[in-house]
């Protein structure tokens, strides 16, 4: 019985020990965790994010990022601490008289504003989340300088 | 809600993300600290390698630019480490971990070695796909809770569910802990001793920092 596991043992480390396998091991365990994770579903969710979502006008030509607010005036963004972002929620201060002028006479600007510099978006990420965008970048700019390392030592 | 941690020493505000530093987080973040620095002011080991069976033995040359970049994805390693250490925010914390990821990758990149290279792709691999239920993780959280603030969700405010803490754990788990530390372990044959210690030592500290948030949330 002992050497029974002894040798269960023995063989799982060395299938472990083997870099090759390291691959098929993870995928091993991704699939147990999704099925565990399909067989937990429904999980609820969490609907109040960032901004209400009861008062929603479809008809708006700032679909479906419109929230209402004066242009230089506060509008309501769901901050987690807002006291440390008191510029949340300038949202529509932010259109250029182009994106406004856009936005009165067309419809549909709402699906292209995160295109536009300084897009409704954006603000909110910089406003309450802008950490997240430096070290997205700071990924970014590790692997683009490992790349070009191996890149440049090539063609030394 | 368990705090391991201990009550906060500071707080640092980044908007919504917080860097909050408990004795726990403190402790790890200096330990980053001053193995960063030691590979700041260190020079590199020269490996030398012994023949079995005789006298002979023979020295590795690395060169000069090898180290250099070597020394600078430690720094860097180092830097992901010490912001996953106090990170007080989920998506952050997995940003900062998937960066220490390619940092690792980035370390032992330049070692002209075919296993090491070899065993630091398949590295690489695991470590691509393992952002997949790290990022997944922190979007359950954020979808089933509303937050993502690590102090929020110890307060209590809403349950998280198991498979995201679940699913934060393996991809954290993939990025270089047991049991896919096999890759790891050999590319520690890199030579090069106090950079290629980073690899090992961020992936300890960024697992210890995970079971204190999985415990936490």
């Amino acid at each position: 019985m002992e050497g029974c596991i002894v040798l269960i043992i023995t063989r799982i480390s060395r299938f472990v020990s083997n870099f090759q396998n390291l691959v098929a091991l993870f995928a091993g365990a991704c699939i147990i965790i999704s099925l565990a994770g399909i067989l937990s579903l429904p999980l609820g969710f969490e609907e109040q994010q960032l901004y209400p979502k009861t008062d929603l006008d479809p008809a708006s030509g700032l679909y479906p990022y419109d929230r209402g607010g004066v242009p230089f005036g506060t509008t309501e963004v769901v901050a987690q601490y807002p006291e440390n972002s008191p510029y949340a929620g300038y949202v529509t201060a932010y259109l250029t008289p182009l994106s406004q002028y856009l936005a009165d006479h067309t419809h549909y600007l709402g699906t292209t504003i995160v295109a536009h510099p300084g897009g409704i978006v954006d603000e909110i990420l910089y406003n309450t989340r802008g950490l997240d965008t430096v070290v997205e970048t700071s990924i970014l700019f590790a692997a683009f300088a490992i790349a070009s390392y191996l890149f440049r030592r090539e063609a030394e | 809600m368990p705090e391991i941690g201990g009550s906060d020493l500071f707080v640092l505000e980044f908007g919504d993300i917080l860097h909050y530093y408990t004795p726990y987080t403190t402790t790890l973040f200096v330990l980053a600290l001053i193995f960063t620095a030691l590979a700041i002011l260190s020079r590199p080991e020269g490996q030398v390698d012994i023949a079995f069976g005789g006298d002979a033995y023979y020295a590795k040359e690395t060169a000069v630019s090898e180290m250099r970049f070597r020394r600078f994805m430690t720094i860097a390693c180092g830097l992901a480490t010490m912001g996953a250490m106090g990170s007080g925010d989920i998506f952050n914390f997995t940003l900062f971990a998937s960066l220490v990821g390619i940092t690792n990758v980035g370390i032992v990149a330049a070692v002209k070695s075919r296993h090491v290279l070899d065993a630091a792709y398949e590295y690489g691999i695991v470590a691509m796909v393992a952002t997949l239920p790290l990022f997944g993780g922190a979007a359950l959280i954020l979808a089933t809770t509303g937050t993502l603030s690590i102090p929020a969700l110890a307060a209590g405010a809403s349950a998280v569910p198991l498979i995201g803490k679940a699913l934060l754990a393996l991809g954290v788990i993939g990025e270089g802990m047991a049991p896919f530390y096999a890759a790891k372990a050999e590319m520690f044959r890199a030579p090069g001793a106090p950079y290629v210690i980073m690899c090992s030592l961020s992936s300890l500290l960024i697992f210890l920092r995970v079971v204190e948030i999985a415990i936490t949330i």
